[in-house]
C-alpha cells in the first residue's frame, strides 16, 4: 500500500495531523518523534502497552524457577546438619527474588522488542533521519484515492513538507 | 507594616535555582533539539588528553593483571593472607566496587521512580560506572580463589560429577546477586542507549560507522509504537531494578553477618551497607562527573543546581553511614558482651585506630561541609571531597574486614595484617581495568541521554500553552 509522509517542524502540528487522519478513517498511521511525548499517545488513543503482562510472567516464571532449583538441588544432594531443614525457605528467598529480577527484566526487554517489532532489519518507508533530530513525522498508509486528501489534511495541519512514500 | 504589593511581578527565587528534587528542571541555555544532538555528539570526538588517561589507565590495567599471573603462578600465599586474617584486600575491593556499582541504579532507577529532575543529566554517566564497576568487583572473588579456572562451580548447572552448589552459603548468594546486578544493570544501560545510538546512526555520515551504529540500535526509528513500549518498559525495568539495589548490597552484607566473628554478626548489616554503597558510589559520580563537564564543555547539561542536588543526597547519605557507625558502637555496648566490646576498642583506640580514623574523617567529618551552600556549589571542593569519600570508603570496607579477624574471640587468634605488593598491585589494576572501560566508553556513546534531555528542552508549538515535559 503507498502512504504520504509528512515532516513537521511543531509538536502540535504532528498531533493535530494524527487527530485529522484519524478523523478521515486514515487507520494506518506511523508517527515519529525524536522523544517520547504523551501528546502523540493522546492524539492515538492507544492502549497501555501489554509489555506488563510479559513483565509479570517473567517474574512469576523467574521465582518459580529461582525457588525450585535451589530446592531441588538441596533434595538431590542433601547436607543433613543437625535438625535444620533440608530445603530452608528464608535464605531461598534470595535466589527467588534475584532470579524473579533476572527473568522478569529480561522478559521486559524481550516483551518491547516484540511489541515494537525491534529489531528492525531494514529502515521502513516513510522513516526520514530528521525524526531523530528536531522534526516530527507523521506517515500514512491509504488507497490511491486516499493519498490525496492525506496530503492535504497534512498540509492543513502545518506540515513543511509532504512527500509520497512506497 | 509596609503593604505588599500583589501587582509587582514577584521575582521568585524558585526560578533562580528551580526545585530539582521534583521533576521541575530547567536548561536554559539548551534551546532546541539540534543543539542537544550536536553538543553531546561533539562530546564524541577524541582528545590527546583522553588518548593520554587511556593509556595510564590501559597501563595500570596490564600491570594489575601481569601480577595477578604472577600470583596464580607463584600461589595464593603472595598475597598477604596470614591466619587467621585470610580477607584481606581482594574481599576488601570486591565490597568497595560493588558499593560503586550501586550509585548508577540509585540515580537511574529510584531518583527516575521519584521523578528526581536531577538524575536526568548525570544517570548515563552513573550507569555506565556501574557497569563498569560490577565488572570489576566481580573479578575479585575469583582471584581470591586463587585457582580462578574453578569459579564455574559455583553455578548450578548439570554436571557429570553429579555436584551442585551448597545453597545456604552466602558465596552462591553473591553468584546469584551479582550476576543478576550486572546482566540488569547492563540491560538498562543499553535499553537508554538504543534511541542515542539510532540518533547518532542518522547523524553518521561514515557508511561503515553508519551500519554499525545501525546495527546497534536494532533500526529503531523513534515511531510513537516504539516510544509507547519503551517507556513502559523501561518504568518496570526501574521498578526492578529498584529492590534490587537494596538487595544486592544486602546480599554482600550477608557475606560478613552471616559469619559467627565479632563485628559482623549483627542485623544492621543490610542497611549499613547499602547506605555506605550509595554514599560511595555518589562520591565516584562526583569523581567522574566533575572532569566530563569540564573537559566535554558540558556545564549548561549538568549545572551546579544538578551538582547542588546530588551533593544534599551525599551529605545524606554520609549521616546515614554515620548514624550506623555510632549505631555498631551502641549494639556492642548495650549487649554486654564483653567480645564485641573490645573489639569495638580495638577498632577505634587500638590496634586499627588509624584505619577507623580515615574512615571516620572521610564519610561522617569532611561531608558535613556540603551543609554550605557555597561548598556543595564549588565544584573544586566537591571534586576533592570525593576523592576522600572514596578513600574513606574503601577503609570502610577495611576495618569491617581485618579487624575483625584479627581480633576474634580468643587472645591466642589476635594478629596483625598488612598487604602485600601484590594486594596492592591487584588493587591498582582494578583502578586500571574500571577506568578503562569508562574512558571506551565515554569516546563511543553519548555520555549524557540525548534523548531524555530532549525531553526538557521545549518543542516546538504552533500554539503556546504550557511545556508538560515528554512521556518518559
Amino acid at each position: 500500500m503507498q502512504g504520504m509522509m509528512g515532516v513537521f517542524r511543531e509538536l502540535d502540528a504532528a498531533t493535530d495531523a494524527v487527530r485529522a487522519l484519524r478523523q478521515e478513517r486514515i487507520d494506518r498511521i506511523t508517527a515519529y518523534t525524536p522523544t517520547p511525548r504523551h501528546e502523540f499517545e493522546e492524539a492515538f488513543g492507544t492502549p497501555a502497552s501489554p509489555v506488563r503482562r510479559f513483565t509479570l510472567i517473567g517474574g512469576l516464571l523467574g521465582a518459580t524457577f529461582g525457588y525450585w532449583i535451589a530446592i531441588w538441588c538441596s533434595d538431590y544432594w542433601p547436607l543433613v546438619v543437625g535438625g535444620k531443614p533440608i530445603a530452608s525457605w528464608v535464605p531461598y528467598t534470595i535466589f527467588g527474588f534475584e532470579v524473579m529480577v533476572l527473568i522478569g527484566g529480561l522478559s521486559t526487554v524481550f516483551g518491547m522488542f516484540a511489541n515494537a517489532r525491534v529489531p528492525r532489519l531494514v529502515m521502513t518507508v516513510g522513516y526520514d533521519p530528521r525524526f531523530a533530530q528536531g522534526n516530527y513525522g507523521v506517515y500514512a498508509e491509504g488507497t490511491q484515492q486516499q493519498l490525496r486528501s492525506i496530503e492535504d489534511t497534512m498540509r492543513r495541519a502545518g506540515a513543511v513538507e509532504v512527500q509520497g512514500a512506497r | 507594616m509596609a503593604m505588599r504589593n500583589y501587582d509587582e511581578p514577584v521575582v521568585d527565587a524558585a526560578l533562580r535555582r528551580p526545585n530539582i528534587a521534583s521533576a521541575d528542571i530547567q536548561l536554559p541555555a539548551v534551546r532546541d533539539y539540534e543543539q542537544v544532538d550536536r553538543e553531546i555528539a561533539g562530546t564524541l570526538a577524541p582528545s590527546f588528553g583522553w588518548f593520554g588517561a587511556l593509556g595510564v589507565a590501559i597501563l595500570l590495567f596490564l600491570w594489575g593483571a601481569g601480577v595477578w599471573i604472577y600470583q596464580i603462578y607463584w600461589g595464593l600465599g603472595n598475597a598477604g593472607y596470614a591466619p587467621p586474617v585470610m580477607w584481606g584486600v581482594y574481599i576488601i575491593t570486591f565490597v568497595f566496587w560493588v558499593g560503586i556499582g550501586h550509585a548508577g541504579t540509585l540515580i537511574s532507577a529510584i531518583l527516575y521512580l521519584f521523578r528526581a529532575g536531577f538524575r536526568t543529566t548525570i544517570y548515563r554517566c552513573a550507569e555506565a560506572m556501574t557497569v563498569f564497576a560490577v565488572m570489576t568487583a566481580g573479578l575479585f572473588p575469583i582471584i581470591h580463589i586463587g585457582r580462578p579456572w574453578k569459579f564455574f562451580w559455583l553455578i548450578p548447572y548439570p554436571n557429570w560429577r553429579l555436584i551442585w552448589p551448597q545453597f545456604k552459603s552466602p558465596l552462591v548468594w553473591d553468584v546469584f546477586a551479582i550476576l543478576t546486578y550486572l546482566t540488569i544493570s547492563s540491560t538498562f544501560l543499553y535499553v537508554g542507549l538504543i534511541p542515542d545510538i539510532a540518533t547518532l546512526r542518522d547523524r553518521e555520515r561514515n557508511p561503515v560507522r553508519k551500519q554499525m551504529l545501525a546495527v546497534l540500535s536494532f533500526g529503531w526509528r523513534n515511531s510513537d509504537s516504539e516510544w509507547r513500549h519503551f517507556t513502559r518498559a523501561y518504568l518496570f525495568l526501574a521498578a526492578f531494578s529498584t529492590p534490587l539495589v537494596l538487595s544486592v548490597h544486602s546480599v554482600v552484607s550477608f557475606d560478613f553477618a552471616m559469619a559467627l566473628a565479632p563485628g559482623w554478626h549483627t542485623t544492621i548489616f543490610p542497611p549499613y551497607f547499602v547506605a555506605g554503597a550509595i554514599f560511595s558510589g555518589i562520591g565516584m559520580v562526583f569523581t567522574i562527573i566533575i572532569p566530563i563537564r569540564k573537559f566535554f564543555n558540558l556545564k549548561h547539561y549538568v549545572t551546579l543546581n544538578h551538582l547542588d542536588a546530588a551533593a544534599k543526597l551525599c551529605l545524606f547519605t554520609s549521616m546515614v553511614v554515620g548514624c550506623a557507625y555510632l549505631m555498631e558502637f551502641w549494639v556492642a555496648w548495650y549487649s554486654g558482651n564483653e567480645v564485641e566490646q573490645n573489639y569495638f576498642w580495638n577498632r577505634v583506640f587500638g590496634q586499627w585506630w588509624w584505619a577507623a580514623w580515615i574512615m571516620l574523617i572521610c564519610n561522617c567529618v569532611l561531608p558535613l561541609s556540603l551543609f554550605s551552600q557555597k561548598l556543595r556549589r564549588n565544584t573544586v571542593w566537591l571534586f576533592g571531597l570525593s576523592l576522600f569519600i572514596n578513600l574513606g570508603m574503601w577503609f570502610e570496607r577495611f576495618v569491617i574486614v581485618v579487624p575483625s579477624l584479627s581480633h576474634e574471640f580468643e587472645p591466642w587468634q589476635w594478629t596483625h595484617y598488612a598487604p602485600s605488593w601484590v594486594d596492592i598491585s591487584l588493587l591498582v589494576g582494578s583502578f586500571g581495568w574500571f577506568f578503562m572501560w569508562f574512558l571506551l566508553f565515554i569516546k563511543q556513546l553519548p555520555v549524557v541521554a540525548i534523548s531524555e534531555i530532549k525531553e526538557i528542552v521545549p518543542p516546538k508549538m504552533r500554539h503556546a500553552h504550557g511545556h508538560h515535559g515528554g512521556a518518559h
